[in-house]
């Protein structure tokens, strides 16, 4: 349901305003259509209708909205919450869906095994001896 | 024929007990990027060695080939067709289907390898592209310091970064709800130092070749130990960068799900220590207690000449069996 295999192929540039559209959209309650957005959108940007359009059209494409026809325009709304996205993400990258993480570099990661009593010596070292290693 | 099972002979020796040899030399993670190195000098020299073994074999295929083709003149002719020539005949025959047997293989682990990294590195651009409409980044609410960093909304503390043009690193809120500035600036030194050695490279094609290989020892071990001494080597360039205190502190915060304060006592990190790791923990007394230097120095020098006698023994491996 929540799929962005397709979104691979997007152009690079509109990445950003991507972002900026989807932002928007999650920030409405009900279903937006993209004059409104171009609306909010030209108050703080220099931006073209036919940009928004074709943003939110992409945004379509690649599964991150769905739009019903009303009228001669489309209503806009987010397949899944932004909650939903980061949760996945989340899944993604710290289970590994799949190959992702096989190209994903972890600060911290294989959480396997039981070391805390280490771990546990290691902070109190830290707050015993403050200033060592600084 | 013979020459090719000795280069391939010389393939599973090198794939089953170079990784016994290497293992204890690169567990301290001293000299990590010397350590990546040389699990990556043993792994091409395996891949190596098949491939040259495999060619060993086509040729003695292709050499066979006109003493076949002459042994069946024969028996056409009918005159010759003793059992000595019959005998030859499906040998030649038996190398041929042997040699063409192992290309096959070849070719089809080759395409197997390039689709699984293929596959990988896709999944790889569609995750940083949903992080990047997903996450905040430079707003309000995002500190200083995580300037260009993606935010991700997630209770759980984790940093990673995603290769690619741009290179993505993505931080959680949850991760920046325990880390004091300091200790910030070290787990982004230790991504961006991920990005700028490209690390995700050498794993992501080690842990293809594990995964297609999964029974290879080298490959098996070895890709687990190029991820565990990228780490290391990141970690080294975060201490040298942030200082080794805020990185240990970063560590055990985003290992542990607590905050670690910088001054005693304040810091309560008692019940979530448990989900901590055992990579966590390695990487910690590490930098606690590095090893001394007469140790590393002597762990460098093995490592070196492990390196530089490699690839001259396999070498001379394959000259003499080609020879032969």
């Amino acid at each position: 349901m929540l799929g962005w295999r397709r979104i691979g192929d997007g152009v690079r540039g509109f990445g950003e305003l991507e972002a900026v559209v989807m932002h928007r959209v999650w920030e409405h309650d009900s279903p937006v259509t993209v004059r409104e957005l171009f609306d909010e959108l030209r108050r703080e940007r220099a931006i073209a209708y036919t940009t928004v359009m074709s943003t939110m059209d992409n945004l379509h494409r690649k599964g991150w909205l769905d739009r019903v026809k009303e009228g001669k325009a489309y209503r806009y709304a987010a397949t899944a919450s932004r909650e939903e996205y980061s949760a996945r993400l989340m899944r993604e990258a710290l289970v590994g869906g799949g190959d992702t993480e096989a190209v994903l570099n972890h600060f911290v990661a294989q959480m396997k095994g039981d070391e805390s009593e280490v771990l546990r010596a290691v902070v109190e070292r830290l707050a015993r001896e403050p200033e060592e290693l600084r | 024929m013979i020459a090719a099972l000795v280069v391939f002979g010389y393939a599973v020796l090198v794939a089953w007990l170079l990784p016994a040899v290497l293992t204890p030399l690169t567990e301290s993670g001293s000299g990590a990027r010397l350590g990546i190195a040389v699990w990556l000098t043993g792994m091409t020299s395996v891949l190596v060695s098949a491939g040259v073994a495999v060619a060993l074999l086509i040729r003695s295929a292709v050499t066979g080939w006109s003493r076949f083709a002459e042994a069946l003149c024969r028996s056409v002719a009918g005159t010759s067709c003793t059992p000595v020539v019959y005998r030859s005949a499906l040998y030649e025959l038996g190398l041929a289907a042997a040699a063409l047997i192992a290309t096959m293989a070849g070719l089809m682990l080759t395409w197997r390898y390039g689709r699984r990294v293929q596959q990988a590195r896709r999944s790889t651009r569609a995750h940083a592209e949903a992080a990047r409409i997903t996450g905040r980044s430079d707003t309000p609410g995002v500190p200083e310091a995580a300037r260009g960093v993606v935010v991700l909304d997630a209770v759980q503390p984790a940093a990673y970064c995603v290769p690619g043009r741009p290179g993505t690193i993505v931080v959680t809120s949850g991760a920046l709800a325990v880390l004091e500035p300091r200790q910030l600036g070290a787990v982004l030194a230790h991504e961006r130092a991920h990005l700028s050695g490209r690390h995700h490279l050498l794993t992501g094609l080690t842990r293809c070749l594990a995964a297609v290989f999964p029974a290879v020892p080298m490959f098996r071990h070895g890709s687990g130990e190029v991820s565990r001494l990228a780490e290391m080597s990141a970690d080294d360039a975060a201490a040298r960068r942030a200082g080794r205190r805020p990185l240990i502190e970063a560590l055990l915060a985003i290992g542990t799900g607590a905050a670690i304060a910088g001054e005693p006592g304040a810091g309560e990190p008692g019940a979530a220590l448990a989900v901590a790791g055992y990579a966590v923990a390695a990487r910690v007394h590490r930098l606690l207690d590095p090893p001394r230097r007469a140790r590393r120095v002597r762990l460098a020098l093995v490592l070196t000449s492990v390196l530089a006698v490699l690839p001259v023994v396999s070498g001379l491996v394959f000259a003499l069996a080609a020879a032969a």
